[in-house]
């Protein structure tokens, strides 16, 4: 056969036209008008058919509520559930209220998968519900479903950070935090819940189930291999399997170590608040014993210097939350939350230590040292600063992440209230002294070193040589949450690390140091060493806290395969 | 009393971010939703991922489609999707999409042109290689991807319009070997089974395939079989399937056709056969028995790594079944030897039986949503209809029915993928056409492929991104409208023709391919012979003409809307059976028997004896096997079922990205792992002869020791695998080479 050819080339004038009248038919969805249902009302879901089997016939009784139920045996892994829960739900482009997770173990000759599907599991014991300062969740009486008030929340995350199953979930967009209710409207209306609905081998159901029984259950058994210690909040959910897992089973994202986040303004205002409470004891501190000339022309400096960091560190905390305008809300969860109890120490220790170092600046003048009301504003000075720090300290222990357990967060925050107290003081007295021209450099700094400079380099050293035996968990064989901090801290973190440890021991020892053993002879001199010290202080204990943060190893429900 | 704005500053229980989620009852049956989705309207078609099919209903507001859900009624998917259904709307939203024809300029760089322009470069340069270098130089690449009216109009404009020789789809790389296997052991590339099997099967056997995380909806169908089914999975992986299954058979990779004799050996020995479907239908059973009469058990477990225990089961397994269904993917396809051992697992199914009774059959699964519809009518491989080029009576026919000169139709047959490829190397090719498909992702041995695809004068990429890893490399690309876009029709895995509709709004200036195929005819000056071809829904017309006669006969579907009403329907479907079940209104409601039916129940088979064939032939060693230098085998495959292919859609889709690995891992045996002093979540170079790729260790005894298991998904994973085919298929062998694997220095 002859091949085909090419025609010549026709005139092709009619081609643009050609083009406007294909772009307008691409453009019209007549096609679609005419094959839409527009019309019909059901008035029951389609669906039901499917998942009616998947419901309890009876609602909760006293002392019962709904759970969800996963038949592992059927849960093969394809994640529609977490498609259809993020599609029927409305939730935003990045937004998804369910997981699925893997865990793996076996041997060679017998290996064992098995995908784990996970949303919220409506515990008995909510930690979110307990730490929300604001009261945005509710565990309703009659289901059980632990609900969050989406308009009564302000966004302060603290859910986030206690939930041990990463279950709330942050949206920047909106400034809240918002979780799975268990689709409790359609539950309510004898519909199943989205990915009830949509699992296509009927692995999740809603089971009605015993309180007693959860309590017990959680008692004896563990919920799930890889799973958070049910203990912490008595989860709901069931986990049913005909399988009998090894004893090796592990998350397959166990080995997987990450990054948590960093929450910028909470790191400021801890350091923040801490500096400035630790400013106010060292105050008390100086002028318990004698007082000579330099102290007290330095004294009101030193306060003025606490307050300012004070009320800056409680500036930066109103940008942590996604609705700061909110903030007096913190006030409901007074009986409950940690944090709520934190805002209102420092609330009350901010004016107190502005009203005391109003005071103190003002003392020789009014003379009214010694006066009742005078003590007693000292005081609670001191008093709502401890309580603040100390609640601080309870905010992270609460959550019960291991990095943050035990006494760990309470030797952390009192070491850096001490260590900035101290240098805060000097780099105040270095203020002081330049504004105050009768002042003489030498005379005021050689003595406040000579005072301070000890104490400084010992509680520098120390908090360092604290931190740091943290990377003796590297020789840890179990990959235990310390030996991932550590890890985090030589690995993927290894430069905040370092530039921490660097900047600590410059800012807390080397700097003292060459104050102490070095003796300067002009303002400038003084001035830069004192100034750089203190800088680099402040600068090592955020990068520390940045560590804080984002070495805090979550637990989580078993996590799919990670990059 | 405190004013109730006054109190909801205290306690807000209520407000615009609660009811912005409250669950409302919705319209059309739907689940109850938030305001924000609440649809209007809806619309019926079925997804364009894969090939399963499945009916999805695409909520619609105001003209706009807002959301999707999977049709309750349908007979596939019966309301359920997988992840990539649910998301199939998300994937078109997307900066990466084509929004304008691009053209490469003088620099080198894509740049936006006008239509006009971009079609006149189109016809001019074409036309310029047909000049230069005659009709040989010209080829397309087509897909499994796009409707079949517009895969018979790139085929038709291929070769009866532009008079190119060669075209093929990238079906090559995941159906080529069942359709051979089909078509020699049948007559017919006709997967003879209907999803309802998978319900009816008391055993069922899985090779080389994973449907639990390939194509979850039909497992959905295994999940509801009431019969307490056995199920038999042969992989060498421990998959989710294999943990699901009754009897786990991990051979060694690439012993499949080596086991398969040793059963049927079995089978022959004990007498476990169907002597008298044997005797009247089908031939070459002696020769057969004969063959596979040296496939002692002992040998064969040597040669599997698998116990003559677990040989016997299998073997009585499938005798005491009595509605057994043999189920194969890419394991068997995508192998240097595929079609015989395709042929294999038919051989089982012919030899016991177990064919054209319900929950029997020998059953490839497919893999694209259209691969069925690139089969019988992408004009490549086969002449339109499932006919041959090379056959004059077909050429006839076909001219005739489209009403175009006879001399149009080339005689011969096409350059197959490999061999298109290869042609570019040689030279001989200088223009190539790629309809959505990613071939510099895809292709087998991806370094060369790249190189072979930089080669040529002219490369256009017809695509609904602009940036997948080909369109980077093309001369001119034209901006693609996707699924959702447009309207036509797709054959799923059990010959099931559904349709798709134009629900969403195309970006800027993107067009459906079969109107770009219109502007491609035009500007060419070729659309005299498309008078006919003004819509989808005339070319379907003129399909069912084509398919007239032919197994697949489909001339009783009345048009889309008959499709749409029936929940699909499955051809064949003469017009006998459209008298049988429309009403008078025109109305049908397909009864269950016809809604899902199989092929061969009266035991004729396509060839012209009425007789299936028993094709058969010695296995081959491994082309690549392990040595001293490249110790493991290399196994490919899926990842997760949140991801499609290259990733070129579902990558688009914010939550499908979050519910996948970021980036490439490989799998390897934990004794591997130790022995090259690997630990869990390192960064380990994969190394073939060909390459060398860097992947996070993922330690996990489900692969076999010796063997390690990358996912297809990543980019750099066909950097390592070795362009070898199947001779007959010519499908590329991805899932076998040899590699080593270290830590970096």
């Amino acid at each position: 056969m002859e091949l085909t050819l090419l025609p010549v080339l026709p005139d092709r004038g009619s081609l643009p036209s050609l083009v406007q009248e294909l772009l307008r038919e691409q453009n019209s969805l007549t096609a679609v008008e005419q094959f839409a249902n527009s019309v019909g009302d059901h008035s029951r879901p389609a669906q039901a058919k499917y998942y009616q089997a998947l419901l309890p016939a009876q609602p909760p009784g006293p002392g019962e509520q709904y759970a969800f139920e996963v038949d592992l045996d059927r849960c093969s892994g394809c994640k529609a559930c977490v498609t259809a829960c993020h599609a029927l739900n409305g939730l935003d482009e990045h937004e998804t209220w369910r997981d699925v997770g893997l865990l793996i173990g076996g041997t060679t000759a017998l290996p064992v998968i098995q995908h784990v599907t996970a949303a919220c599991h409506h515990c008995l014991e909510p930690a979110c519900m307990d730490v929300c300062p604001t009261r945005a969740y509710e565990k309703d009486a009659q289901t059980g479903i632990v609900k969050h008030l989406d308009d009564q929340c302000f966004g302060c995350q603290y859910c986030i950070l206690a939930c041990p199953y990463d279950v709330p979930k942050y949206h920047a967009g909106k400034g809240i935090v918002r979780k799975c209710d268990m689709c409790s409207d359609r539950l309510s209306a004898g519909e199943a819940p989205a990915c009830v609905q949509a699992c296509p081998h009927e692995a999740i159901r809603i089971s009605v189930v015993s309180q007693a029984d959860v309590a017990a259950d959680c008692e004896a058994t563990d919920f799930l291999p890889g799973a958070p210690d049910p203990q912490i909040t008595l989860p709901t959910t069931t986990y049913k399997t005909s399988r009998v897992f090894p004893r090796n089973m592990l998350p397959a994202d166990y080995h997987a170590v990450r990054v948590e986040e960093a929450h910028f303004p909470l790191i400021l205002m801890l350091v923040l608040t801490q500096l400035s409470v630790g400013a106010c004891f060292v105050n008390e501190w100086m002028f318990s014993g004698e007082t000579t000339p330099v102290l007290t022309s330095i004294r009101g400096w030193q306060m003025l210097t606490a307050v300012g960091f004070g009320f800056l560190a409680l500036g930066a905390s109103t940008l942590h939350l996604g609705r700061p305008h909110l903030a007096y809300r913190a006030l409901l969860g007074l009986r409950t939350s940690w944090l709520s109890r934190e805002i209102v120490a420092f609330g009350l220790f901010a004016p107190a230590a502005a009203a005391c170092s109003l005071g103190t600046m003002f003392q020789s003048a009014t003379g009214f040292a010694g006066v009742a009301v005078w003590l007693f504003v000292r005081a609670a000075v001191l008093v709502t600063g401890l309580a603040g720090v100390l609640c601080s300290v309870m905010i992270y222990y609460r959550t019960r992440r291991p990095t943050w357990g035990g006494t760990r967060t309470l030797w952390r925050f009192v070491g850096t209230s001490v260590w900035l107290g101290l240098s805060a003081t000097l780099f105040a007295a270095m203020l002081a002294t330049s504004v105050q021209s009768r002042l003489e450099f030498g005379t005021v700094m050689r003595e406040l070193v000579a005072l301070l400079g000890r104490p400084l380099m010992i509680c520098a050293a120390v908090k360092l040589a604290y931190e740091g035996a943290d990377l003796l968990h590297l020789l840890d064989r179990h990959q235990s949450p310390l030996k991932r901090l550590a890890l985090l801290m030589t690995r993927d973190l290894g430069g905040i690390a370092i530039a921490r440890f660097a900047l600590g021991t410059l800012g807390g020892i080397i700097l003292p140091w060459s104050l102490l053993a070095a003796d300067h002879d002009t303002p400038v001199q003084w001035m830069a060493t004192v100034t750089v010290m203190f800088v680099m202080s402040v600068a090592g204990e955020l990068l520390e806290r940045t560590l804080f943060f984002m070495t805090a190893v979550s637990p989580r429900m078993p996590g799919a395969v990670r990059t | 009393m405190i004013p109730a704005e006054l109190r909801s500053l205290i306690r807000a229980v209520n407000g615009p971010f609660t009811s912005e989620l409250v669950q409302q009852p919705s319209p059309f049956g739907l689940a109850r939703l938030p305001v924000s989705a609440m649809p209007t309207a809806t619309t019926n078609m079925v997804c364009g991922f894969c090939s399963t099919g499945c009916g999805l209903t695409v909520h619609l507001q105001n003209d706009s489609a807002i959301g999707i859900s999977p049709t309750t009624e349908y007979p596939v998917n019966l309301g359920m999707a997988c992840p990539k259904g649910w998301e199939a709307l998300s994937v078109l939203n997307s900066p990466d999409r084509a929004t304008t024809p691009l053209l490469r300029n003088n620099r080198g760089r894509l740049e936006p042109v006008d239509w006009p322009t971009a079609l006149n470069t189109f016809a001019q340069r074409w036309r310029r290689i047909r000049d230069q270098h005659g009709p040989e130089a010209m080829a397309w690449l087509g897909t499994g991807q796009i409707a079949v009216e517009e895969l018979a109009f790139l085929g038709a404009l291929g070769k009866f319009g532009m008079g190119m020789l060669h075209g093929d789809g990238n079906t090559r790389q995941c159906m080529a070997t069942a359709v051979v296997a089909y078509k020699q052991a049948f007559g017919f590339d006709a997967p003879p089974y209907t999803y309802a099997d998978f319900e009816e099967s008391d055993v069922l056997v899985f090779v080389g395939a994973n449907p639990c995380i390939a194509h979850p909806i039909l497992w959905e169908r295994v999940m509801r079989n009431r019969h307490q089914p056995r199920i038999i999975v042969v992989d060498p992986r421990r998959t989710e399937t294999a943990m699901a299954a009754s009897l786990h058979l991990p051979l060694r990779p690439k012993s499949d056709l080596t086991l398969f004799y040793g059963i049927a050996r079995i089978l022959f020995e004990r007498g476990w056969i169907d002597e008298s479907f044997l005797q009247g239908h089908t031939t070459g059973a002696a020769e057969f028995q004969q063959h596979v009469a040296s496939y002692f058990p002992e040998f064969v477990a040597r040669e599997t790594g698998l116990s003559t225990d677990l040989l016997e089961q299998f073997a009585r397994l499938i005798h005491e079944g009595q509605r057994v269904s043999f189920w194969w993917t890419m394991g068997i396809n995508q192998s240097y030897e595929g079609v015989r051992a395709a042929q294999s697992l038919i051989n089982l199914a012919l030899m016991t039986g177990n064919i054209g009774k319900p929950g029997t059959g020998a059953n490839s699964i497919t893999g694209q949503c259209n691969a069925m519809g690139s089969r019988l009518f992408s004009n490549t491989t086969g002449l339109l209809g499932g006919r041959e080029f090379t056959n004059p009576q077909h050429r006839a026919h076909v001219a005739d029915l489209l009403d175009i000169p006879v001399d149009r139709i080339p005689d011969r047959n096409s350059f197959s993928y490999h061999e298109i490829l290869k042609g570019i190397l040689d030279g001989k090719i200088k223009g190539l056409w790629v309809v959505a498909t990613n071939p510099a992702h895809s292709w087998i041995n991806q370094d060369q492929a790249k190189d072979i695809l930089s080669r040529l004068e002219f490369l256009v990429v017809q695509d609904m991104y602009s940036t997948t890893e080909t369109a980077q490399l093309a001369d001119l690309v034209l901006p693609a409208a996707a699924w959702g876009e447009k309207e036509g029709t797709f054959i799923n895995s059990e010959r099931r023709i559904g349709v798709i509709r134009q629900a969403a709004r195309a970006p800027g200036q993107a067009l459906s391919d079969f109107r770009i195929f219109q502007l491609i005819a035009r500007a060419c000056g070729v659309d005299s012979l498309f008078r006919d071809w003004t819509s989808p829904a005339a070319v379907f017309q003129l399909l069912k003409k084509l398919s007239a006669g032919q197994p697949c006969d489909f001339t009783g579907i009345r048009d889309y809307q008959h499709l749409d009403q029936a929940g699909g329907i499955q051809w064949p479907y003469s017009t006998e059976f459209h008298a049988d079940t429309a009403d008078d209104a025109g109305h049908s409601s397909l009864t269950a028997a016809v809604q899902e039916r199989r092929l061969f129940a009266d035991g004729q088979f396509f060839h012209p004896d009425g007789r299936a064939k028993l094709l058969f032939e010695s296995p081959r060693p491994m082309p690549e096997p392990p040595t001293v230098d490249y110790p493991l085998v290399l196994l490919t495959g899926r990842g997760t079922a949140v991801q499609w292919h290259t990733q070129t859609r579902t990558a688009k889709s914010a939550v499908l990205r979050k519910l996948a690995p970021l980036a490439v891992y490989v799998e390897i045996n934990p004794a591997d792992a130790r022995r090259c002093g690997i630990s869990a979540q390192q960064k380990v170079i994969v190394e073939s002869r060909r390459a060398a790729v860097t992947a996070t260790a993922f330690l996990t005894p489900t692969v076999a020791a010796g063997q390690v298991f990358l996912p297809m998904h990543y980019p750099e994973v066909n950097r390592l695998t070795d362009a070898v085919f199947d001779p007959y298929s010519k499908q590329p062998s991805y899932k076998s080479c040899a590699v080593r694997i270290r830590l970096p220095e």
